[in-house]
């Protein structure tokens, strides 16, 4: 491997989508039109052949990957001969996250170009649209590919700045304006406390590469010079923007709103990429959460809490995007549970799954939307799997990945979180599974609904299956959910390929703390020990396929053959159904103690702001303007007048200084 | 020295003079003068000048080309700076003036741009004088010729005699100097180090220090500073705009470049008095330019007082010199260095926007002209907005670079320094006076943006495309240098190292402690004298 070409290959990934975005802005409206999507198409896809080659040269290193920090060039001086410096870290991780990133972006972009289409006419704000995505696709890369905590918070800010500019892209409809305004004042609380904890970095360690943080806390606690209060500090105040970036609880409420923005950016920014930077985050600072337990707890309750919580939620709401949407935030509490009980491998294997059946299931309800002319409630359709067949396909296989159905690519990634979960504490491990038969149960509830029983659509829709555009991303996704799970399981090629990035931290904690994981990321290294413990390694795969493939066939029961069970459940249980169907009235609680009395300070804040202040700035500012006009007396005009002051004011310097 | 290296060494300023020489008698043709001909050789010509001096820097300390003349880094940078900014002017210039002494208006540009490479080169003080007055005289010219209306003339005159008088100051100044010490060289290079002929230091007595106050205040008038800087607002309301982008970078940077040859001529090693004109002189250009700026309604005399302001701010990282360090966020000559190389460029943007635009067949120059601007020309607009947002120093700006080297380097001078206390007081000033400017910038983004959304209402692009490509260029610009700030300090970095360097150490410890008027300069801090 060598450093050039990993350079090379992460300024490509960094510029060629960034490049594909200036040009559809640039020239977008005025040249390209209906055709600036390729411009995007082939940064963007520039960026995932790139990161293919980089994922080959790191994956070719010494057969389990290394870890490289690229300096690229000195940004700012940060005084006393410290910089804060463009570098790269390139490791598997990021190998990893660039792969995903990039090749989930091309395919979405390819989507996009047939969705954000009537017919043959693209909706206006098209060019803006593509502009947007190719930004976003820089900024996530450039996220992942930072090598210090100052790249790493740019991009986690323009990543969020992206996502706020596609969630609004619909602007003049007030309910996307309104999603937009909440998704960034939410990610505002959790960055708030991000940023605190990147100037505690600083102030503690006096840089902000990663290497160079990670080198001084493991030195710090081997000579016991680093509190770990400290670190404890840092790594909640980290955790307050990974929950707001990946919607974990408390923070969580922006991401359903969120789907009021076109289909391809919920597939893209709020399920496959964006939102799992959280989990990057924590995942990359493990030396930082791994050294305080107490930062570890707080990630694995966290994570448990939103995961069985917005499954809940899930059961009963009818919008389909909103269902993937809580589901989303569901499989991120999976990850942070992963991340919690010291299972980073397997949370980041979560994350990769994820990205693929989830963005396909996104897409397909785009799909779903596209062909019922924008309507998405489960309650005005139904029956469309003949009518939209490539759709039903590949979205029946999404939802299998998801519902972890056995052999699929979510049944490995989400049982390895389970079995780890367990190995922590029988709670984690409970709730995990109670999670994923709601999952299942919730998953199929919706497929059911949308494509089985009695055909049904709208009034005045058309309904028509999707063209090649969005078909091609669709199949090549499903495949992705079908099969990528087999890069984990059962040669664990996917762990040992991660290994070196956890190995100081969450592995070796992990085995610290005396969980098996190191074991179970090993996968039966010995022969005699195999067959002991094959049902404590293995025993939980049959139990939670099992589990799985039952919720589905309750889902049946109840949604295709006897849907008044449903009614009668809902009837028999009012409150609950509607404490569920109102999502705890999460949102209605925030308004009440948060939204209405920072209202009202703002509005007595604005009393005092029209009255009490104008009148001081006026005051003020007429200083300026009054000394201004005073001194216009004397720029009159006559060049004589003006020959004249300037010697007066050299005869006053020269006096002044002979005198003084 | 021998035979070549008058030709070899200056190679650049040779390219200037042939290529203005060639525009000049080309114009002469009717042929050349109805086509693109001319702009386009005054490009070439700037550029293969740009080119010769990247691709053939001075090397080594020093180097003695030609009599008077001393090439060092200060060159190489001020050849960098003065070029790259002058193939923004020939952009923006590319179609003016429109009347037929195109030839001599280009040609005049380029005399113009060879003075301030001379400028960086003079070693005598008489070169000095000369290379300045290259800079001024095809300005005057310059002016005439940029448009057929009454108000030309009246600027052309206006300038021409105030700058005629600010001259003789200068003159004036110089021949006390040359008495005092004299010598007209200013350097000489003895046992490897580059040591000042001039340095009066704490032996200046009255007559030398006549000599200087005269030598700043004729410099004063080219970098437009209170009170020389009468003429800016009407001389820039008469000449066309394309114009006056040069005149707020040209003759700048000239005058900031003699002072800072000047400056280490003395090793700053200069009385208090004199510093405290210095502070005066920049504190009151930075508040009645700001104040002044903001009563306007015409965007050009705006930007006159703004330029008046900014040499406030640029006079502050003069006076901190290499007194407080090196490093981008200490040295007050690299701060200077940098600030006026983004100067002209951010300012000559606006300018450019100013060229390309017009109602009613008149190039615009109201601040309510520009209404609807955002609507009808999206790129232009944001162009334009990141031009004022580098001269308000807002990010992602290298406004706000220049001006955080600036005020850092004022703040990080040593507290033992019998000025610190006043250069603290002066960057507060300066502060506060960036927010003031603040105001009127905004009032300009305001109006491209939000005073209309309707494009019929919007100013009317001109032909040709120079000025907007200059425009976009100028942005461009000052967005890449916040990405990637060390591309310019990288090359002003040596900068310091030569005007002073290890030669400030070395005269500063031999210069006596009973020091009535107070030497400002001390061996530097442990710190950065070990970074040398």
């Amino acid at each position: 491997m060598s450093i050039e070409t990993l350079k090379a290959c992460g300024i490509i990934i960094l510029l060629a989508p960034l490049l594909g975005a200036i040009l559809a802005g640039a020239l977008g409206r005025a040249a390209l039109r209906g055709a600036t999507h390729f411009v995007v198409i082939g940064g963007v896809g520039t960026a995932a052949v790139f990161a293919f080659v980089l994922f080959g040269e790191v994956l070719g290193a010494h057969g389990e990957g290394v870890s490289e920090t690229i300096p690229i060039y000195n940004w700012l001086t940060a005084g006393g001969g410290k910089w804060f410096e463009v570098e790269f870290l390139i490791d598997p991780l990021t190998a990893v996250m660039l792969v995903t990133v990039t090749f989930i972006s091309t395919l979405v972009v390819i989507y996009s170009r047939d969705y954000m289409r009537h017919g043959d006419h693209p909706e206006s704000g098209y060019e803006r649209f593509f502009a947007y995505l190719g930004l976003f696709v820089f900024s996530m890369c450039a996220l992942v590919l930072g090598g210090n905590f100052l790249l790493l918070y740019l991009g986690w800010e323009a990543v969020g700045l992206c996502s706020y500019l596609l969630i609004g892209f619909y602007y003049p409809k007030p309910e996307a304006a309104a999603a937009a305004k909440k998704a960034f004042l939410v990610n505002r609380v959790g960055d708030f406390g991000f940023g605190l904890g990147i100037f505690l970095i600083y102030i503690t360690f006096g840089t902000l590469n990663y290497g160079a943080v990670f080198d001084a806390i493991e030195q710090g606690l081997a000579d016991g010079t680093l509190e770990t209060g400290r670190l404890t500090a840092i790594a909640l105040l980290l955790l307050c923007g990974a929950c707001g970036k990946s919607a974990q609880l408390p923070l969580h409420v922006w991401l359903p709103d969120a789907m009021e923005g076109p289909s391809p950016v919920s597939a893209l920014i709020h399920a496959a990429t964006m939102v799992t930077a959280g989990i990057y985050m924590v995942a990359r600072c493990g030396a930082i959460f791994t050294a305080s337990t107490t930062a570890m707890t707080v990630v694995a309750i966290i994570g448990a809490a939103t995961a069985f919580f917005a499954a809940t939620v899930a059961l009963t709401q009818t919008d389909m995007k909103r269902i993937l949407a809580y589901s989303t935030i569901s499989q991120l509490g999976y990850m942070f549970l992963g991340l919690g009980v010291f299972a980073a491998g397997s949370a980041v294997f979560h994350l990769f799954t994820h990205a693929f059946f989830k963005a396909l299931l996104f897409l397909g309800a785009g799909s779903v939307m596209h062909a019922m002319g924008g309507i998405i409630d489960v309650r005005q359709f139904g029956g469309l799997r003949k009518l939209l067949p490539w759709t039903f396909l590949t979205f029946m296989i999404g939802a299998l990945a998801l519902a972890g159905f056995p052999f699929t690519s979510g049944f490995f990634s989400k049982d390895e979180i389970i079995h780890h979960a367990f190995s922590a504490h029988w709670l984690f491990g409970a709730v995990g599974l109670v999670t994923a038969v709601m999952t299942a149960f919730y998953t199929f509830r919706m497929v059911f609904l949308a494509f089985f029983g009695e055909e049904r659509v709208p009034e005045g829709v058309h309904a028509h299956e999707s063209g090649p555009w969005m078909l091609f991303p669709l199949i090549v996704l499903s495949v992705g959910a079908l099969g990528v799970g087999y890069l984990g399981f059962p040669g664990h090629n996917f762990h040992h390929f991660l290994e070196p990035v956890f190995e100081k931290t969450f592995l070796a904690h992990g085995a610290h703390a005396g969980h098996a994981v190191q074991d179970a990321v090993h996968g039966g290294s010995e022969v005699a020990k195999h067959a002991a413990s094959f049902w404590s390694k293995y025993g939980l795969l049959f139990i939670s396929g099992a589990l799985s493939i039952l919720a589905i066939m309750a889902a049946w029961g109840v949604y295709g053959r006897q849907p008044w069970i449903a009614d009668m459940v809902r009837a028999s249980a009012p409150k609950a159904y509607n404490l569920l169907h109102n999502k705890y009235y999460v949102d209605e609680f925030y308004d009440r103690t948060i939204v209405r009395p920072l209202r009202t300070l703002g509005r007595i804040c604005v009393g005092l702001d029209n009255y009490l202040v104008d009148g001081l700035i006026f005051v003020i500012t007429w200083i300026p303007r009054g000394l201004g006009y005073a001194l216009s007396l004397l720029q009159r005009g006559p060049v004589q007048g003006y020959g004249l002051t300037m010697a007066l004011g050299l005869v006053l310097i020269i006096w002044f200084v002979l005198a003084g | 020295m021998n035979g070549s290296a008058w030709f070899t060494q200056l190679l650049p300023e040779w390219i200037l003079l042939i290529g203005g020489c060639l525009v000049l008698f080309l114009g002469a043709t009717r042929s050349a003068r109805s086509s693109n001909q001319l702009p386009f050789i005054s490009l070439v010509v700037v550029l293969a000048a740009l080119v010769v001096s990247v691709l053939r820097p001075v090397e080594g300390l020093a180097t003695t080309a030609a009599p008077g003349l001393l090439l060092t880094e200060l060159t190489n940078y001020v050849r960098f700076v003065a070029l790259g900014v002058g193939l923004l002017l020939a952009l923006v210039n590319w179609h003016q003036p429109i009347s037929s002494e195109r030839g001599e208006y280009l040609a005049m540009m380029l005399f113009s741009l060879l003075g301030v490479l001379l400028t960086a080169s003079a070693n005598d003080l008489l070169v000095l004088f000369f290379a300045i007055e290259l800079v001024s005289v095809p300005t005057y010219v310059l002016i005439g010729l940029s448009r057929d209306d009454s108000r030309a003339p009246e600027s052309t005159v206006k300038y021409f005699f105030l700058g005629a008088m600010a001259a003789a100051v200068l003159a004036y100044g110089l021949s006390f100097l040359y008495g005092v010490a004299g010598t007209t060289t200013m350097y000489v290079v003895r046992d490897g180090t580059l040591q000042s002929t001039l340095a009066l230091g704490a032996g200046m007595d009255g007559l030398a220090l006549i000599g200087l106050l005269l030598v700043f205040g004729g410099l004063c008038f080219k970098i437009a500073a209170v009170p020389f800087h009468f003429y800016a607002p009407d001389v820039y309301e008469g000449a066309a705009s394309p114009v006056t982008g040069l005149l707020g970078f040209v003759p700048k940077i000239a005058g900031f470049v003699a002072l800072l040859k000047i400056f280490g001529a003395m090793d700053w090693a200069l009385p208090t008095s004199f510093l405290w004109i210095v502070w005066l002189v920049a504190a009151a250009s930075m508040t009645f330019g700001n104040v002044q700026a903001l009563l306007q309604q015409n965007a050009k005399r705006v930007l006159a007082y703004s330029s008046i302001a900014h040499s406030g701010y640029m006079l502050i990282a003069l006076l901190v010199g290499p007194l407080a360090g090196a490093g981008p966020m200490r040295d007050g000559v690299l701060a200077l260095l940098f600030y006026i190389g983004i100067y002209g460029a951010m300012n000559l943007g606006v300018f450019a926007l100013l060229a390309s635009y017009q109602r009613d067949a008149k190039s615009i120059e109201l601040i309510d002209e520009f209404k609807g601007l955002a609507a009808k020309a999206p790129i232009a607009a944001l162009a334009l907005a990141a031009c004022l947002f580098s001269l308000m120093g807002f990010p992602p700006t290298a406004g706000l670079l220049g001006k955080l080297y600036i005020f850092s380097s004022a703040f990080s001078l040593d507290q033992s320094h019998a000025f610190h206390g006043p250069l603290v007081a002066l960057a507060i000033i300066g502060l506060l006076n960036s927010a003031i400017a603040a105001a009127y910038y905004l009032r300009l983004v305001a109006a491209a943006y939000m005073q209309s959304n309707d494009p019929d209402s919007a100013p009317v692009p001109k032909e040709g495309m120079g000025a907007r490509l200059g425009l976009v260029c100028c942005a461009v610009a000052m967005i890449g240098l916040f990405v990637s700030p060390m591309s310019l300090v990288r090359r002003a970095k040596p900068v310091d190292v030569v005007l002073t360097g290890n030669e400030v150490s070395t005269v500063l410890t031999a210069a006596p402690e009973d020091s009535s008027a107070v030497v400002l300069a001390k061996p530097l801090d442990s710190e950065s004298a070990s970074s040398r």
